[in-house]
């Protein structure tokens, strides 16, 4: 049984310290919220909500991109990177600096500790290559996360990012000054492989690990090679949220047990999954929605 | 100051309470909320077998207002006696534990078995879930609501609470019903059917089809029911639906209103009712009354 002591998150009201476009459509937006950002860690996400309005009424969730340090080295505000798609990033992207927002976080379990693993391979689509800046950072030691010191944990780190063409791909530079190898695909050639992310990866050596994030069809292609490869598979899911705490049920995905399948909580027992736990729906091959 | 709510034999800290379905297991709160400042927790509706729920999305975000489609998604009675309760029992406020029949004879065995239970300041019986399968609501008619209030008051001690729909023709025949079976208060108003659809798939976004609206969207309606409910009929009122702010609350008070229980609030604002709380005082004070009961049905 959890024991109720230590908050599990936290909610504040965030000043905005910047927000600046990174690619078409695409934002990176700065939250001054240092005791957030002293305890997230790579993969796990935050909820984020306007602040005075009712419209839109509910927060959405985003991932950590990254932390902000001070001068002292201390952790002072959270990068979140967004692609404008409804009504609420549309009014975030219009947000200045000091402007406020809600915030609660952090949430959920974050990527598990690959530390060992000589290679590690990220797969992200669309806009899910934003919970993996922080997750390189974290794998070749560049930076610690919730209180952990620097520390090398894998000795390479891939990044394979599949995007709809080219003025799409964002922070591909940060990803390179982290330290990954990036590779790119297109679906129309605009830049990199022409074709799906999947089948970049799969010209290459298999890793000794692979984590996803992206576009239902990509996972489950993603987790179909893992399978092929024999290579373990972690899947960062994205489901519709209301809360991000765990008290709604509306994030499930199903997820197997000793008797078949139950829907579980993404907020709460993900959003990072051992791709062998998850159970497809029968009718749709989909993991969720 | 007295901010002490009395809902006949159920005497809460306060009139705030947080309501089932929108506060888990209230262990997901833990640590950011401070369960003693709450007049009480509502869990979870639990039913007699597990339910897997429906299938995603389950939720849609509306006007002011979001739809829900959860299908009372629980691992079943035993496993809330054995899981969630002992947890529950622990938290420093009221708990009402909050359960749904798929038919009388279930209320009945539930109530019973839950009855036997230590930890507990009262019974709500959610009668009016829209998502189950069936589609109906199960309180829509006077009679029914009547008996299995009545039969649940023989088996079971606790203070009982009847939880309304609103998506009838006359809330107040209903209500009256509960009152008359032996009901200790009314709560209302559950979700109101609603349906979001995407037109360019030509398909519903609910993976249910339908679903219930909640939310500051609906606060108007849930108002004018208790107000006409409180008026009307002998047992104390909780007024569910909107309810966001110390604003809000004192609206329902007035209205008639013993106690309220804020819903979706949770979702957006996780600390919302622990600040409504701190905010009750200086509310009552403009209304230049030092207790909750001085502003109860106070509507010109
Ligand atoms: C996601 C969601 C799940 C709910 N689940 C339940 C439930 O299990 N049992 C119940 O009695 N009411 C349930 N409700 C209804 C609420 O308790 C409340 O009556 C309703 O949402 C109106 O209040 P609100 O506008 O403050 O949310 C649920 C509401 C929502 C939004
Ligand atoms: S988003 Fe509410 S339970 Fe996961």
């Amino acid at each position: 049984m959890e024991l109720a002591t230590a908050p599990r998150f936290l909610q504040v009201t965030s000043r905005v310290a910047e927000n600046v476009l990174l690619a078409r459509n695409t934002f990176r937006i700065r939250l001054h919220a240092p005791e957030l950002a002293a305890r997230i860690r790579p993969g796990q996400f935050l909820m984020v909500r306007l602040a005075g309005t009712s419209d839109p009424l509910l927060g959405r969730p985003f991932a950590l991109y990254d932390t902000v340090l001070d001068a002292q080295d201390r952790p002072i505000a959270l990068d979140v990177v967004y692609l404008v798609v409804g009504k609420m990033t549309t009014r975030l992207a219009t947000l200045r600096p000091d402007d406020r927002v809600e915030l609660w976080g952090p949430l959920g379990n974050g990527f598990p500790d690959l530390s060992g693993r000589e290679h590690v391979a990220l797969v992200a689509g669309g806009i899910g290559q934003t919970p993996f800046l922080a997750h390189v950072r974290e794998l070749l030691g560049k930076r610690g996360y919730g209180g952990d010191p620097a520390r090398r944990r894998v000795q390479r780190v891939s990044l394979y990012y599949g995007v709809r063409t080219a003025d799409l791909a964002a922070g591909v530079e940060d990803f390179e000054r982290a330290g990954a190898a990036v590779h790119v695909a297109s679906d129309d050639g605009s830049v990199g492989f022409h074709g799906f992310v999947t089948q970049l990866l799969g010209r290459h050596e298999p890793p000794a690990h692979l984590v996803g994030c992206g576009p239902e069809p990509m996972l489950r292609a993603l987790a179909n090679l893992a399978g092929t490869w024999k290579v373990p598979c972690h899947l960062s899911l994205e489901t519709p949220m209301a809360c991000g705490v765990g008290i709604c049920f509306s994030c499930v995905t199903r997820v197997r047990t000793d008797d078949g399948w139950d829907y579980r909580r993404v907020c709460v027992e993900g959003p990072v999954f051992d791709a062998a736990n998850l159970a497809r729906d029968d009718r749709t091959g989909m993991h969720h929605g | 100051m007295d901010l002490s709510a009395t809902l006949g034999r159920l005497t809460l800290r306060n009139p705030i309470l947080v309501a089932s379905g929108t506060f888990g297991y209230a262990r997901e709160m833990a640590g950011l909320v401070d369960f003693s400042k709450l007049g009480g927790i509502v869990p979870k509706t639990v039913t007699q077998k597990p339910r897997p729920g429906n299938a995603p999305p389950r939720t849609v975000e509306t006007a002011s207002g979001m739809l829900n489609a959860i299908g009372l998604d629980n691992d079943g009675i035993d496993h809330f006696i054995a899981h969630h309760l002992p947890y529950l029992r622990t938290l420093p406020t009221a708990i009402i534990a909050n359960i749904a029949g798929k038919s009388e004879d279930e209320f009945v065995q539930m109530a019973e078995q839950i009855g036997k239970e230590s930890g507990l300041a009262a019974l709500e019986l959610n009668l009016s879930c829209p998502n189950v399968s069936g589609g109906v609501d199960f309180a829509i008619h006077p009679e029914v609501t009547h008996r299995v209030i009545e039969r649940v008051r023989a088996v079971c001690p606790l203070p009982l609470i009847a939880k309304l729909t609103p998506n009838v023709t006359d809330v107040v025949a209903i209500a009256r019903a509960a009152a008359d079976g032996g009901a200790d208060c009314v709560s209302l108003i559950n979700t109101i059917m609603g349906m979001a659809i995407d037109w360019k798939k030509r398909r519903p976004i609910l993976g249910n089809t339908t679903g219930g609206l909640s939310g500051p969207a609906i606060k108007p309606v849930a108002l004018r029911m208790v107000w006409q409910v409180a008026r009307q009929v002998k047992v104390p009122v909780i007024g569910i639906g909107g309810i966001a702010t110390v604003d809000d609350v004192m609206e329902f008070l007035v209205a008639g209103a013993s106690a309220v229980q804020m819903g979706t609030v949770n979702f957006y604002d996780p600390s919302a009712a622990m600040r409504v709380v701190g905010q009750l005082p200086e509310a009552l004070g403009v209304l230049g009354a030092s207790s909750i009961r001085e502003v109860v049905g106070t509507l010109d």
